[in-house]
Parts: structure tokens; sequence; C-alpha cells
């Protein structure tokens, strides 16, 4: 057989899947830092040779969803297509280059078959430490991009196979934790030559031409089947506003006001009517809002769309330039995540009124980053960086209550062991568990919040904190309430302080305690409709 | 006739409770199948023996050791036929059962995938106590409130407790004082963590605990009434249960820790393979057992039976040394269906209710089976041994009606839906190998289960495997394996410390008291001092590194103290490790430990094992008959014979060799001949591929 069948097609997709998993395991393996290991913060896929994402693994929505844009950026601008030769890997974390966030590199190789470009492998993973102002690299305090670290613009790290040490070096030099994120760097490379393995096993099976007529039809058929999506939403503007708290700094408030507009099987977000760009480091560039807008989206066909380039193409995100949704260059972006979930609970809280009966009232809508610096309790005069992520409650849905602290929306992360983290850092914790009545009130009640909070043993400590929602719940839908807004403390011997939600350089010393509560989901439906059933399971549990 | 005493390996599945006879004078091996019970597999049980007594013509009183295989703790936990339990564990973490480490699989879903939670809110109680990282107490126990929780539980019927607290693997006073306290109040069973799973990773920890806790009640009626029954049938042979590490335990162990019971279903099948595997001298084999609903894959690499330290069952850790398998969706009963038009097969199953459209049970949508039947690879009247009759009309029907959904023919429809699914078990083993650094091309591929056979040269084409092990017995293959079985123990000790010379104390006194513990376990169960074999492992890692790699230590294992020499010599061992697992090592940097192990094994002696007559009883060597059969390039007539006409001759594909409870095809460019023990060596010549 030498022309593509049904079949075959899907012994293609199911192939390509396979290599992209295989990616993530590679990267798993061999990845040093807890970041990648425990957290599980790492993504992978495989393009097309022209650029198009086709096949992810199952991880991280943010990440998967930004791979492409940010290679699309990259043949743009800085090396086009035309440049990426056989053997090379380009590498960038560059913010205004397509990326992410200075923490996140994004690593790409270009694979060919008879001296034709035929794939490209991807991964992203976040790095613990890449500089900047605050350990972990999350500086609350920056009103420049400069401020957070070490920035490589789109970089060929390898060239014609040969490595260049010289950006390896750079990189372990401005980092707090050089040997993680030196073996961290070294795994995502690796990971890429197995994505490559993979399409050279597709290629020589099958032939490269089959090969590429598959990607193409692969994401057809997600463009088809995101069409279906959209074309099944009502035509019309939805338009919905939710807040961000605040950028760290002076700016309280922040509008996110999205409008949808449904045309038939086309879908226009327009970010435009929200806040100016912010002083403080919560700004998105356009790359981030739209992998936003394509995560809520997919949410919608709830899994049905394979999520790739294709499925994009019937959706346009715009925004006005200097907006916290597509900001200008310096501006700071290192919580980004702050409006990123603001974006996807917008898009979502938009499409509410299209599709009432599939939409939740909204999750938690951050992640939670906390990082630690502090004394190693096993090595004398070193310190170490902890890291962890945090996550709150589901929002109620119109068929059910929300998820009790699980990972929502736009990331998907593991917490640490607490017993591993009493191993490896100077700390004990005091809590871990969910905060009965954080849940908004409805039909469907929204889920908990958590409380995760320690002690700090060593004489010293530094604390930061990159969270959101403490001032504005999570809001409800179709008369629920919405969830209880987190907190994050400070409890010294003598009193207990509320710090902000975006703060670095917290000064510990030993004794001190922190303890971070994380939002509720906001609830769906009226409260008094709630079942008596339901209203006793959770007198029972204690949930309320 | 069986002139002496025999040992029995019984594998208690849901539809048939397979046998395995050993003569232990003459080391012939015989098997047998009977009809499963599965509303009490202990009836089944007795009826087995006693149709094998009566077969092969020995006493019950003769059997002397009865190994014991089933998945009666599997389906407790799969169908939630657990008592009520309650949690006890440190104020402040009651919801760490809960919460889980909280990352979900549908990722883009508006609505949460069903957590497992097998102990609400309301049963979880903290108590006051706290125990440090290092171990040192900082709160003690607060001893009137487990006495006051653990009588209000027994009042309330609440009867199986499960205790865990913070780093209770480094000092387990506070859950040993609990125990005590609880063990006294009538009515109560209790597991505690420290004696469960005493490692680091209070999650995984807990959630294995919780296993046992309510296991524990369900596994001691059992094993109750299987004495009873026993003794009441003349049976006084040793009994042993088979544990998910392929070791057996007593029923005494079995009971104290159900937990280890939990996945022991598919270790047969991978013991069964390792001892293939060392008698055939092969180094690296991966096995598929391919059943209704899914495949399991298991590993032998370089001789040994591929393990890991955790596992999971309906999403629930369970964190214990164990036989590691890779479950995929992928079966007989994989329902095909379009997506976006193109074909999808699985994850969605039949099962065996409706089951294929061939069973003709209401069934509508076409499946992996149906595809086998409608290509004639599967005869519709010898199907299970002949006891169900397949309606190959209906197959043909729902393929019809998906090719014409896809726009294709039925034929290709048919062969689509099988290459779909090869294709994807093949994804499986390649990752499944892939994870442990090696090349499929370097393994024998050893299909078993109802319909391995059918698939095997199709997967090991796409895998560049050259050789075929099908297994000789396939259909009792698992108590095949367990009959190889030896008692074993697994210990473990954590303690976080960087390997070097600093922590050869540690070290020495963490190995003595794993071995005085071994050495009980195995004086418990009398095992003579020259049956006994202590292995020490070790898990390390280069610090930094969340996970570890489980680092045999083979010097401490010949009885060695733990010296400068033996240290080093362990670190060396991990590096190699890491560098042959993980493509790279850095032996410049330290290396930590996290947790010591001990495996006590006690060998159960076996005499050594006589040809198989049974399996070699030549018949014919021409096959017997000739079908239509579509093979890889489309149908053909065929050769289609009785695996028992099978002689000693070479025979080449294509050829459909049909057996009792499933059918091997034998594609173009494969030879396969018999070898010794009655399984068939399928090898492919090279340049004869597609």
């Amino acid at each position: 057989m030498t022309e593509l069948d049904p079949v075959r097609q899907e012994v293609i997709r199911n192939a390509l899947i396979a290599g992209a998993e295989e990616m993530n395991a590679s990267i798993w393996r061999t990845a040093r830092s807890t970041v990648v290991r425990e957290t599980l913060d790492y993504s992978t896929a495989l393009f097309d040779g022209n650029g198009q994402a086709v096949a992810q693994s199952t991880r991280i929505p943010i990440h998967l969803n930004s791979m492409s844009v940010c290679l699309e950026d990259i043949i743009a601008g800085p090396i086009p297509i035309t440049d990426w030769n056989e053997g090379d890997v380009i590498l960038t974390n560059d913010p205004y280059a397509g990326g992410q966030h200075l923490s996140d590199f994004v690593a790409f190789k270009p694979i060919f078959s008879e001296g034709r470009r035929i794939a490209i492998s991807a991964a992203i993973v976040h790095h613990v430490d890449v500089g900047g102002g605050a350990p972990g690299s999350y500086f609350a305090g920056a009103t420049e991009i400069y401020q957070e670290g070490l920035r490589l613009p789109p970089t060929k790290l390898v060239e014609a196979g040969k490595t260049n040490d010289a950006v390896i070096n750079i990189i372990r030099r401005n980092s707090r934790e050089p040997d993680k994120i030196g073996g961290d760097v070294h795994a995502q490379m690796a990971c890429l030559d197995v994505g490559a393995a993979a399409i050279g096993r597709i290629a020589g099976r099958y032939g490269a031409k089959i090969l590429e007529t598959a990607m193409a039809a692969i994401l057809d058929q997600s463009e088809q089947a995101m069409k279906k999506v959209i074309t099944d939403l009502p035509d019309g503007t939805y338009s919905f506003k939710d807040l961000v708290d605040d950028d760290g700094q002076q700016a309280l408030h922040l509008d996110v006001a999205t409008s949808v507009e449904i045309s038939g099987d086309r879908c226009k977000v327009d970010l435009s009517e929200s806040a100016d760009q912010a002083p403080g480091p919560v700004n998105c560039t356009l790359n981030m809002s739209k992998s936003a807008a394509y995560c809520a989206l997919l949410s919608i066909g709830d899994g049905a769309v394979m999520a790739n380039s294709g499925a994009y193409r019937p959706i346009e995100v715009i925004c006005r330039p200097g907006s916290i949704a597509n900001c200008n260059s310096p501006a700071p972006v290192a919580n980004r995540m702050a409006t990123g979930h603001r974006i996807v609970t917008t898009v979502l809280g938009a499409l509410a009124t299209a599709a009432p009966e599939r939409v939740p009232a909204a999750y938690y809508g951050v992640s939670y980053v906390l990082t630690l610096q502090a004394p190693d309790p096993l090595i004398p005069d070193e310190s170490r960086v902890y890291f962890e992520v945090e996550v709150g409650g589901w929002g109620g849905h119109p068929e059910g209550d929300g998820a009790n602290g699980f990972s929502c929306g736009f990331h998907n992360l593991a917490n640490s062991p607490l017993e591993m983290c009493e191993v490896l850092f100077p700390m004990t914790f005091t809590e871990y568990g969910f905060i009965p009545g954080s849940g908004g009130e409805g039909q469907h009640r929204g889920g908990l919040g958590l409380a995760r909070e320690w002690r700090l043993n060593s004489d010293w400590g530094k604390v930061s904190g990159s969270f959101e929602r403490f001032r504005h719940g999570p809001y409800g839908l179709a008369g629920g309430k919405p969830g209880a807004p987190g907190r994050f403390l400070h409890i010294t011997k003598d009193a207990t302080v509320e710090l902000p939600s975006k703060i670095s350089g917290v000064q510990l010393v030993s004794g001190d305690r922190i303890r971070l509560e994380t939002s509720g989901g906001g609830g769906w439906g009226d409260p008094e409709r709630r079942t008596p059933q339901a209203r006793a399971n959770d007198e029972r549990a204690g949930y309320v | 006739m069986i002139e002496k005493s025999v040992r029995i390996a019984v594998d208690i599945g849901g539809t048939f409770t397979d046998l395995q006879i050993l003569d232990l004078a003459s080391g012939a091996i015989h098997d047998f199948k009977s009809p499963s019970t599965p509303d009490d597999p202990s009836i089944g049980l007795i009826n087995a023996l006693t149709g094998a007594a009566q077969r092969f013509n020995f006493e019950l009183g003769q059997i002397k050791m009865l190994l014991h295989g089933s998945t009666i703790a599997t389906n407790a936990v799969l169908e939630r036929k657990l008592p009520k339990g309650a949690l006890i564990t440190t104020e402040g973490f009651t919801d760490v059962l809960e919460i889980g480490r909280h990352m979900r699989h549908n990722v883009y879903s508006l609505k949460a995938e069903p957590r497992a939670l097998l102990i609400p809110r309301e049963r979880r109680f903290g108590v006051p106590e706290r125990i440090l990282a290092d171990g040192s107490v900082e709160t003690p126990l607060d001893l009137e409130r487990i006495k006051v929780l653990g009588e209000n539980l027994a009042d309330d019927g609440v009867n199986a407790i499960a205790v865990m607290f913070l780093h209770a693997y480094r000092n387990p006073a506070h859950e040993q004082q609990a125990a005590e306290i609880l063990s006294k109040i009538s009515g109560l069973s209790v597991a505690t963590s420290y004696e469960v799973s005493p490692e680091i990773r209070e999650f995984e920890r807990v959630s294995t605990t919780v296993l046992n806790a309510l296991l524990k009640p369900v596994i001691s009626g059992y094993l109750e009434r299987v004495a009873e029954r026993l003794k009441s049938a003349g049976v006084s042979a040793q009994l042993y249960l088979v544990q998910s590490n392929g070791g057996v335990a007593s029923p005494a162990e079995a009971a104290r820790l159900p937990v280890k019971l939990l996945l022991s279903g598919p270790a047969g099948g991978a013991m069964a393979m390792a001892s293939f595997a060392q008698a055939h001298d092969i180094e690296n084999m991966v096995g598929v057992d391919m059943g209704g609903t899914s495949s399991d894959v298991s590993v032998v690499l370089k001789g040994r039976v591929g393990e890991t330290g955790e596992g999971a069952i309906d999403g629930l850790p369970v964190r214990l040394p164990m036989i590691e398998i890779r479950t995929i969706g992928a079966g007989g009963g994989s329902i095909a269906h379009t997506a976006s038009n193109a074909m999808r097969v699985g994850p969605r199953s039949a099962g065996s209710m409706p089951g294929p459209a061939s069973y003709q049970k209401g069934g509508t949508e076409p499946t992996v089976t149906d595809a086998n039947l409608y290509l004639a690879r599967i005869d519709p009247k010898a199907f299970l041994g002949g006891e169900m009759t397949l309606g190959k009309d209906a197959a043909e029907t729902a393929i019809q009606s998906l090719a014409g959904e896809l726009g294709i023919s039925a034929d290709h429809t048919a062969k689509g839906i099988v290459d779909v699914a090869n294709t994807s078990m093949a994804s499986a083993v390649r990752l499944s190998l892939f994870e442990k650094g090696a090349d499929p091309s370097d393994f024998v591929l050893a299909p078993f289960g109802g319909a391995g056979g059918l698939h095997a040269c199709a997967i090991a084409e796409e895998l560049d495997i050259d050789r075929i092990i099908f297994p000789a017995t396939a259909s009792t293959l698992s108590a095949r394996g367990i009959l190889t079985s030896d008692l074993r123990h697994d210990l473990s000790f954590s303690e976080l410390l960087l390997a070097g010379t600093g922590a050869i104390p540690t070290l020495q006194s963490i190995v003595t008291q794993l071995r005085d513990q071994a050495a009980a376990l195995l004086d418990e169960d009398a095992v003579p001092p020259a049956q006994r074999r202590i292995m020490i492992s070790v898990d390390c890692r280069y610090r930094g590194q969340a996970y570890e790699i489980m680092t045999p230590w083979p010097a401490l294992s010949a009885n060695n103290p733990v010296d400068q020499a033996a240290v080093a010599a362990l670190v060396t061992k991990f590096h190699r490790l890491h560098k042959e697992l993980y493509a790279h090592n850095a032996p410049e940097e330290p290396v930590e430990i996290v947790t010591v192990r001990a495996s006590a094994i006690g060998l159960l002696d076996r005499p050594p094992e006589a040809p198989n007559t049974e399996q070699r009883s030549v018949v014919s060597e021409s096959p017997e008959r000739n079908r239509p059969i579509s093979l890889r390039d489309g149908w053909h007539d065929t050769a289609v014979c009785h695996r028992s006409s099978i002689g000693t001759k070479q025979m080449s594909g294509p050829l459909l060799i049909e057996e009792d409870y499933s059918a091997l095809l034998i594609e173009t460019g494969w030879t396969i001949r018999a070898l010794d023990d009655g399984s068939l060596m399928a090898t492919r010549s090279l340049g004869d591929q597609t």
C-alpha cells in the first residue's frame, strides 16, 4: 500500500502520539530537579516539517498549546525555517520571541529524511531557577523583564550536530541551581532525539511522503473536529469580565475582558477591552493569551478534539498591543499565569451563555507557585531552592459538585510529597488539607481549596509567592456563589501577618510558619436547590 | 499413576480454575482445567483438585504443597466489596488520602474525572502526635484519644482500621502504640503503615495501608473457608498464596499483609516467562498477555523479570515491590469505531457482556475478535474450546456497517481493526522496553492469553523482533509460572543518607536489622538454612533527583559486612545502572541512599523437570486441512492444523495452528519448530517481510 487510508492514518496517528509519550518518558527518566521529576512541569510534542504541532503528550495545556505559536514566531523572525538544518537544536526562553516566561525553555529539533525536513520534535521544560531577583525566578518586584533572569533569544544550541557548550555554561552560570539546570537541559535535549527516532521509524516503515500526508490529514481532522465544536454553539457575540487582583505592586483590580464571537464554524476571541499592561509581572504576551484561549475552547470540546495546530485554525485570538493580554517589551511576565488562567475563565464564562448545560463555574484559576531558599540540611554552607505548585477547588458543574483540591484548567501539576520535602529542606509541615466552607455555595457546590502550612527549622529562609484570587474569589454561575478567596500568612512568635498574593524575599527565621490557603471553586445554580442529601453529606464529611 | 507426593499450583480465574500438577518423584508436570465458581472460589478449587486427582490417579492426601494464585483481593477492590474502614493519622493531615497527587488524566475536560477514595472524610481521624523527619518525637501520641476513637469505631461497627503517621517509616513507635491499644479493643482489625509499606512518601504509604486494612477481613475470611474445605476434602497440603512480587507467602502472612496479593494476577504469567527464558537460554523476553478487555506486557531483561516498587489498582497507588506489568486497553473485545473520518480501536471494550457482535448477546459494534473471525483466523465453532459458537454473520454485519462509515471495503476494515490493535500493542511494548533503555529487536516475544497467538507475528514485525516463543500449555500458563515460585518476603527501611564512608555505621545497623527481620520470617516459615537467600538492594539516586533506582548489592547479599569497599561497589553499580537506564551518568556527583531493601527468599525444592510427553504425542506431521484465511497480504488457502499434531518437523508459514483455547497465526516468512518442553519457537527469515 502506498496511499493513505483511514487505517494507515490511524496507525500513524497512534505512532506519533506514542513518539511524543516516549519523549515524555525520556525527560522524566533523565531530569534532575524536583520541578520536573515530582511536579512534572514539562511537555513534549511532534510537529510537521512546516512547524505545525501534530501530536502531543498528555500533560500541561499551557505548554502544549504554546509551543506551536512559539515556533511560528521563531520562523517568522530570527531563524527562518530554511535555516533549520540537519543536526540543529534551537532553544529559547524569550517571551518576546515566542516563549512563555523565562523559566520555561522551549527546544526544537528539525528531523530530516533524504535531505528533506519532514518533522520537528519539541519539548518545553520549566527550569528550577534561571536567575533574576528571587529564588525560583518569580520576582514579584520586577518592573522589567531584565530583572527576571537570563533571557535567551532563539539560539542554535546544537548546530550540525555540534553542541555549543558556551550556551550551557552561560545558563549554568546564571542559575542558583547550576547542576540541576544543567542536568535538565541535557534531559530536554536527549528527548528531542527520542522524538527523531520515532519519526525515523515511521518514515522508514511507511515512507516520508505517507507520513507527511498523514500529518496533514491529522491536522485537518482536528480542524474539522474543532469546527464542529464551534458550529454546535449558537452564533452570537458573548462577553465576560473577570478580575486579576493586582500586579503585586500598585495596580489593583485589573480587568480581563473577553468577547467571544461565534460565527458558523469560526470563533474570534477579542481581549482588547482588558486592562493596560501592568508595571508588575502579571502580563501575558499575545502567544500566552492564544494558548489560554485554545485551552478553553479545547475544554468546551471535552476531549473530543485532538489538540494540535489544526484545532487552532478556526480560532482567531486578537488583543490590542499594550494590554495585559498582549504586553509590549520589556514588561515583566514571570507571573503571567495570574492573567492566563483568567483568560481561560473569561472565555469559559462567555461561553456559559452559549452552552449553559456544559460550562461549570470558575475554578481556582491560578498556579500557586511558592519557593523557599534555605540552608541545605545535609550539606553545610550550601542552600537549596524548594519549589511547589498548589491547586484549589473546581467550580460546581451543571451536573454535579466541583472537585476538591485538584488540578484544573490551564495547568496540571502534582504536589510535592511532604515527607520528602521535610527530609530535603529545613521545614516541618503543620497542615495539609481541605478548607471547609471554601467551596462556593450552589445547587452544585464548588470544590474546596487547600491549606498547606509549614514551619521553618533553619536560621534563615527566603520565601516567594506567586498567587492570585486573594481579592476576587472564583465566580459562581446560574445563581451559585463565588468560591472563597485564598490567603498567604506569615505566622511569627508574636503576630500573624497577612502577606500579599505576589511577593518575593520574605525573610523568615527559625520557628516562623508560612500558611497558604488556596481558593475554592465557584458554586453552580441556586443554593436553595441543593438537595437535602447533598447537604447532609457535606455536614457529615465536614466539607462545609 | 503418581507414586508419591505432588505439588499443585492453582490459578483461579473468572472462568476457569487452572492447575499444574508436579509429580515430585518423577518431575513430570500435568495440567488440568475446570470451571471456576466465582461466588465462592474455594468450591471450584476443591472441584478442580478432585477432578485432577481422578484424572491423574492420585489421592488428595498425596498433595504435599498447594500454591494458590487468585484475583480475590483484586476483585474485592475493583468491585468495592470491602468492609467499612477508618483511618487514624497525624492531626492536620487527614485529607492527604483524598488529595493524592492532584494531577488529572483528562486534560481537556470541564467535568472532573472521578477519584478513587476508599475512606470518606467522616471516617478519617487526626490525632495529636508528630514524629520529625529524623525520627525524633516532637509531639507524643495522645494515647487516650486513640482509645476513645477505637471504642467509638467499634461501637459504630467500623472494624477495619488503618493507622498512618508521618515519618513512621523512620520511627514506628507511635504506630506501634496505637496498634497495641486498638488491638485490645474487641472486633477491631488494624493495619499500620510501618508494617505494610515502611517507605518515605506519605500518600503512597497511606494508600497502601488503607488497602491492606480493608482487605484483611476479606482475605482472612477466604483463607478460613479454604482451610475448612481443604480439611474436609482430606487435603493436608501446606498452603501458600501467590503475591504480586511473584513469590508465595504463608496463609498467616497473607492474612497479615493481604495487599501483597493485590496485583498477583499477572504475576504467574510473568514468572512462567522468566522460567521459559531460563530454560531456553533466552536473555531478553517480552510477554504479551492479550485478554478480552486489556493486554498485559511484562519484561524479562538479562534473565530477570522486571520489578517495580509501585503499582496501582483503579487509580489507587500500591507501593510494594512487585512484578512490573504495563496494562493497555487493547484486547479481543476492544471496539472499533469512527472519529473524524478515521478508524479508532478502543479504549472502549465490549467486555464479555454484551461482548463482541459475534457473541450475539446484544453487541452490535465490531471488535477485534469480530475482525479475526471475519478474516477466518478464528474458527467460529472452535472458540473457547468449543464452548461457544460465534456468529459469523453478526460479525460481518458489524464490520460492514463500519466499512460503510469509513468508505472502504469490509475486508479492508477488518484487517484495519487488527492492524490498529497490533500497532497500539507494539507501541506499548516499545514504551515498556524504552523505559528500561532496551531495544525491542534484542527480545524474544512471548504471546499468551486467549488472543495473543493471532497477533504475535504482526506485533513482532512491527518491533523488528525475529523470534517468538509460543509457550506450551499457554492456557494454564499462569499456573505454570506459579509452580516455579519460592517463598518471598520483602522488607525495607527508608533513611536518607549520602552514600559514603560516613554512612557505614547507619547502613550496617539498617542491614543487620533487616537481616534479623528476614531471618525471623523465614524461621516462621520453617525454611532450612540451606534453602535461605537474603538479597539486599538499595534505592539510590543522584542528589537532587526525586526518584530512585533499585540497585542490587551483591556483596551484602553474600552476607558481607558494610565497609568502604562494599559502599564503593554499590555506588559504582548505581552509576552503571543509571547509564544503562538513562543513557547518561555523573560519576563525580554525590549519590543519595533513600531506602534499603531485603528480600527474604525460601527456596522450594523442585525435582529436575521431566520431558513433557503429553505435548509431544505426535498424531500427524502433516497439516490436517486447508481453509481460506486472510493473511497480511490477502486471502490465501492456508494450512490449518491442531497444535497436538505438530511433530518435531520444522514448518513454515503461512499456517494457522489451533489450540483448545486459542489459535496461533504463523505469517509468511516465519518458520516454527517444537522445543523440548512442547513450546513452539517461530523465527523470521530476514528479507522476507512486508
